[in-house]
Parts: structure tokens; C-alpha cells; sequence
């Protein structure tokens, strides 16, 4: 298995690099996903087919529906979708379908050999019951401290993303 | 997890739970005011509460936080630290005119954040409470938006420190790759056994760490931050911030003996030695009054990681009270600016407070006080807090360190000096078209200027009867 996961490794940094590199940001976007799923391979090849699932829901799904959402937000106007119809050429899938299909083939591979994580690099599988006896076990503060970072991200975000900051002129004769 | 441990836990709870209210108070209470008494009667609390569960000590709670004496006396600093940023804060922004709710839940949670690492016994809780403080501060420094130059900085402070928190991150990994825990007393004392990747591992901890500590050579972020952020949050930025990442760096690494490991204390003495050089020497240049302070704080966070790089028992007693003189006095120093602030203007130049002390002796006695005692002039809590670390140095036999150290102490009371001798300069206002300070409008609150005067009373009379503090800090041995 081991090769498998050094496989899925050589995807993830081939498409990260492709994501930095790109110019356009849906097409960093199409590359940043096969990066996400590259790192899912991974962790499945690894024995950790929980965190391999997480990492499919968590970032591939929510996280990247959100990135689209803002690009959707952003893009706005029929000048925009003649634009992006122009970027959206044929091509341009080519790059990481060609990446997603040799996934798609260590994984492939990595089941036909006998449900993949069962005999993965490590000789043991951490199964999710496994991740939540760790959660609320030992680790029971890092769940308390992360839901403390949570809430400072989203004050953070509700104080920034305010529409109406109530603006001061510039001598800041404040409020009261 | 029991009740002892709960007790042991006790100050980080009525913190996060501090947060909670105030968040709570800002939503469902109009008076602006309701979260910021939240936060000053939170700190409070949390404060006392420290003595109230002293008994316990010393006590693991979870394998992520040790809770004993010395996480104590940290934690203990960093709620102060929040208090007096708390009590700055509320007239600072009412004369910007800005939200107070949001600031105080912020600035509750990033102490909690603080008390975590002071407090972190495990790599998840170090990551933990460095990522709620760094989230908080994103926001905190960027918090007045109309103000384009805090929105930089805020974007500054978050593009960087997630670049050097992902190197933190991935030195984790690595020293976990290579040793296989990631317990922190144990990496510390076991040491990392040759393994290559470990020792990778630990070189990228440590650029993630002098980010965080401003330290040469990764200090590029600090005056920018410090110059665009609210002048409060400044002072918390150069304090309880870097106070924390300091006590988690300054428990492991002595426990681990780095000073007797050869390669790696002389990395920290010249990375020391570096940053007193080109903190100190860049202060000199500056007509900037905070970028002055933010380059003369990377000099502070070099003397004090020289003690570091000493090692030893004298290590945690002239750490404790280098640290506790250096809060007192980047506090006050940062509050007086915000206290001569007229709503988003702030007193950035020299010029603008040249002859303050003909406006407001007061307010100039106190700023005279912070930066004699940021010098290490007599009489003043930073003279004791450099003696200890000098004569820790020559108990070393550490001859040219502690004279850098000396040197660079002379190159400080040069550009201190200039500050105190512009603020006590006959005003001559007309020739430099400088800013109406508060003082002229006589618009100084009454909260800043009471703080201003604790910071001072403390400043001196550490600086005159050091046993005070010392009992406290060798407890924490």
C-alpha cells in the first residue's frame, strides 16, 4: 500500500503546485479539488478511512461549495458569464481529469486488494469509534479549546462583515 | 476529569465563560457599555478565582494542560494583561465611535487562548490556544474598519501569521513523526533521539515561535501591526500575546536543557543577539512613536530570550519578572497613546507630543515612568528585571552576550531618552503643525487615566521593592 499512498501524495503536490500557479481562480479551484481528494486517498491508504471521509465531506464538499458560492457572489453581470464561458474552454478540464482518473485508479486498487485500509501502510485502521473514544476521552479540552476558536472566528467574521459600520468623520466625534 | 481538576481549571473557564456572557450581553442588551463590564468584572473574577483554586496546585488536567504554579503566575499575567487592555479599550473606542461588544468577546477569548498555552502541556493544546489567539487578533487588530491603515494591518497580521503557523503545524508532524508523542514534558525531557525528522521538526517550531515573539529574523510584520492596530490592542498584541508563547518556550526549553545542547543555544543567542541589534537600532531611527515601541519590544524579546539560551533555575526568576516589568510598562506606554487619542487620531509622531508635559504633567510623569523602566533605569521595575538577566548571563560566564546586552541597553536609553526629553520640551506646537493631543482638549477618561496610574505605582514600586514580586515567582519553580 505503500505505493499507493506515495501515489496520492505525488497528485497532491502536482495539483497544489497547479493551484498556485493557475492565473484564473476556477481553475486553481478545479485543481484545488483533486488536491483535496488526493489528500483523502491518503489518509485512506494510510488506515484512517474516517478522516479519509471527513476530509471528502468536510473540504471537498462544504468547503468548496462555499468557494464557489463567493466566485458566484463575486462574478456578477452577463460580462462576467462571457468570461467565464471563455475560461471554461475544453481544455482546461484536461489537467485534473487526468489527475482525478489516477486517483480514481489507486483507489480502485486500493479496494481490490481487499478493502484498501484493511491491510493500509500502518498495521492499524483508526476506526471513527476509535476518533470519538480519543475526542472525548483524553482529548475532551481540545474539543472544549475548538469550540472557543470557533466562536473567536465567528465574532471575528460577524464584526468584519458588517454592512452598517456607523461611519465617523474624520475629527471621530463618536458616539454618546 | 474530576472536580479537583475542574477547580484547577477554574480561571480558564470564568474566562471562556466570560466570553459567553459578553457575547450574550452584546446581542440582547442595548447599552454598549454591558459587554465591557462583562469583560473588566470577567477578568476580575477570574483573577481571584486564581487564589481561590490555588490549593490544588500542581495538577494535570487531561493530558493537554498542566495546571501548577508557574502556568499560574503566567496565567495570572496574561488576565491582568487582558484587564488593563479591557479598561484602555472601552474609552478608546467610545471616542472612536466603534462597537465595544464584539471587541470585549474577542479580547475574552483571546486571553483564554493565552491562559491555554501558558497552561499547554501537549502539541494539541499549544495548536489550540495559539490558533484562538491568532483568530482573535486577526479581527481585534483590524477591528475600527473605517480605519484603512488597521485593515491592513489586520490583513498583514493574518497572511503571516498562517504562514508561520503552518510552518508551527508541520513541525509538529514532524517531531511527532520522528519521536512518536506529542506530549511536551516528555519530547523535553526524552529529547528527540537523533531522529533527523524531529530535529527538522523542531527548527520549523521555532520559525512558527519567533514569529510569534517578533523576533529577528521574522520580526518584518511587528511595527506595521503595531502602528495600524488600535493602540489597546497594541499593547495586548506586545504583551499577553507574546507573554504566553514566551512561558510555553520558556518551560520547555529550560526543561530540556538547550542551554547545555550546544548547537541549538547558539542559535538562540544569535538570534538574541540579532534581535537587540536591529530592534534597538531601527528605534533609534524612528520619528514614528509606535513603530519606536514595536521595534524597541523585538529588542525586549531578545534580552529575553537570552535567558533562554542561559538556562537553568535563574531562568524562570528573571523571565517572571522581566516579563511582569515588561507588561506593566508596554501597557501603560501603549495606553498613554491611546489616552492623548482624539477618536481615530492618535499621537503617531514625536512632534505631536512634544511639550506634553506642559499640557498634562500627569500623563507625562506616567509615560516617563513606562519608558525609564523599558530603559532598566534604577528605581524602576525594568532596572531589576535586567539585573537579574545580567547577572544570570555572568553566572553563566556568558561574557559576550551580557555585553551586547549592555550595549544594546545604552543604544535603548538614547531613543527613550529622546522620547522623554520631547515631552518635556517648551511647546513650540506652531513650528511642527502637530496633532491637538487629548490633553490639550482636556479629554482624558478617567478609566485610562486610572490605569495609567496603577501601571506607574507598579512600575516603581517593583522597581524599588523587588521581594514583592520574587516571593510570588520562586513559587513557580
Amino acid at each position: 500500500m505503500t505505493t499507493s499512498f506515495y501515489l496520492a501524495a505525488a497528485v497532491a503536490l502536482a495539483s497544489t503546485l497547479m493551484v498556485i500557479t493557475r492565473a484564473r481562480i476556477i481553475h486553481a479551484l478545479l485543481y484545488f479539488i483533486i488536491s483535496l481528494f488526493s489528500v483523502s486517498i491518503m489518509f485512506f491508504a494510510a488506515g484512517a478511512p474516517f478522516a479519509a471521509a471527513l476530509e471528502v465531506i468536510i473540504y471537498a464538499g462544504a468547503i468548496m461549495v462555499l468557494f464557489l458560492f463567493i466566485i458566484m457572489i463575486l462574478n456578477l453581470g452577463a460580462e462576467a458569464a462571457a468570461q467565464e464561458r471563455q475560461w471554461l474552454t475544453p481544455g482546461i478540464w484536461l489537467g485534473p481529469s487526468m489527475l482525478a482518473l489516477i486517483l480514481i485508479a489507486d483507489l480502485a486498487f486500493l479496494i481490490s486488494r481487499g478493502g484498501g485500509y484493511a491491510n493500509g501502510l500502518y498495521a492499524v485502521t483508526v476506526q471513527p469509534k476509535d476518533v470519538g473514544i480519543a475526542l472525548y476521552g483524553p482529548y475532551l479540552l481540545g474539543v472544549e479549546l475548538a469550540s472557543l476558536l470557533l466562536l473567536a472566528g465567528l465574532i471575528g467574521a460577524l464584526h468584519l462583515a458588517r454592512r452598517n459600520v456607523p461611519e465617523e468623520g474624520e475629527d471621530g466625534t463618536g458616539i454618546n | 476529569m474530576g472536580a479537583r481538576e475542574l477547580i484547577a481549571l477554574l480561571p480558564i473557564i470564568l474566562i471562556s465563560v466570560s466570553a459567553v456572557l459578553a457575547m450574550l450581553a452584546t446581542a440582547f442588551i442595548k447599552s454598549e457599555s454591558a459587554p465591557a463590564y462583562v469583560s473588566a468584572i470577567g477578568f476580575v473574577i477570574a483573577f481571584i478565582s486564581l487564589f481561590v483554586a490555588y490549593p490544588e496546585l500542581p495538577r494535570a488536567v487531561t493530558p493537554l494542560l498542566i495546571m501548577d504554579y508557574f502556568s499560574y503566575f503566567y496565567i495570572g499575567l496574561i488576565i491582568l494583561a487582558g484587564l488593563a487592555v479591557s479598561l484602555l479599550a472601552y474609552p478608546d473606542f467610545k471616542k472612536r465611535g466603534v462597537r465595544q461588544g464584539e471587541f470585549h468577546v474577542l479580547l475574552l477569548l483571546s486571553v483564554a487562548g493565552s491562559a491555554t498555552l501558558a497552561a499547554s502541556a501537549h502539541f494539541a493544546s499549544f495548536l489550540l490556544g495559539l490558533e484562538i489567539l491568532s483568530v482573535s487578533l486577526y479581527a481585534m487588530i483590524a477591528y475600527d474598519r473605517p480605519d484603512i491603515k488597521g485593515l491592513e494591518a489586520g490583513t498583514k497580521y493574518l497572511v503571516l501569521a498562517s504562514v508561520s503557523a503552518a510552518f508551527l503545524f508541520f513541525g509538529m508532524a514532524m517531531v511527532y513523526a520522528g519521536v512518536g508523542t506529542m506530549d511536551l514534558a516528555g519530547i523535553a525531557v526524552n529529547g528527540i533521539g537523533g531522529s533527523i525528522s524531529a530535529l527538522a521538526g523542531i527548527a520549523m517550531i521555532l520559525v512558527g515561535i519567533g514569529f510569534k515573539l517578533a523576533l529577528v529574523p521574522f520580526h518584518m510584520w511587528t511595527p506595521d501591526v503595531y502602528e495600524g492596530a488600535p493602540s489597546p490592542v497594541t499593547a495586548f498584541v506586545a504583551s499577553a500575546s507574546k507573554g504566553a508563547v514566551f512561558a510555553l518556550v520558556l518551560r520547555y526549553f529550560t526543561q530540556a536543557g538547550i542551554h547545555d545542547t550546544g548547537a541549538l543555544a547558539y542559535v538562540l543567542l544569535a538570534v538574541s543577539i540579532a534581535s537587540m541589534f536591529i530592534g534597538n537600532l531601527l528605534a533609534l531611527l524612528q520619528e514614528n512613536l509606535k513603530r519606536l515601541l514595536a521595534y524597541s519590544s523585538i529588542a525586549h524579546l531578545g534580552y529575553l530570550l537570552l535567558l533562554i539560551a542561559a538556562g537553568g533555575r535563574g531562568a524562570f526568576i528573571a523571565g517572571g519578572y522581566y516579563l511582569a516589568a515588561y507588561f506593566a510598562a508596554i501597557i501603560g506606554a501603549f495606553g498613554i497613546i491611546s489616552a492623548l487619542s482624539t477618536g481615530r487620531k492618535e499621537p503617531r509622531m514625536l512632534d505631536d507630543i512634544r511639550g506634553l508635559a506642559w499640557e498634562s504633567p500627569w500623563l507625562a510623569g506616567f509615560l516617563s515612568a513606562m519608558l525609564l523602566s523599558l530603559a532598566g533605569i534604577p528605581l524602576t521595575a525594568g532596572f531589576i528585571a535586567k539585573f537579574y538577566i545580567i547577572s544570570l548571563g555572568i553566572s553563566k560566564a556568558m561574557w559576550w552576550p551580557v555585553i551586547m546586552l549592555i550595549i544594546n541597553s545604552v543604544i535603548g536609553l538614547a531613543y527613550y531618552l529622546r522620547v522623554i526629553a520631547a515631552v518635556y520640551e517648551r511647546p513650540q506646537k506652531e513650528l511642527f503643525n502637530a496633532m491637538q493631543t487629548g490633553a490639550e482638549a482636556g479629554k482624558i477618561s478617567l478609566i485610562s487615566g486610572g490605569v495609567l496610574a496603577v501601571l506607574s505605582v507598579i512600575t516603581v514600586i517593583l522597581g524599588i521593592y523587588p521581594p514583592l514580586l520574587l516571593k510570588i515567582i520562586e513559587r513557580t519553580l
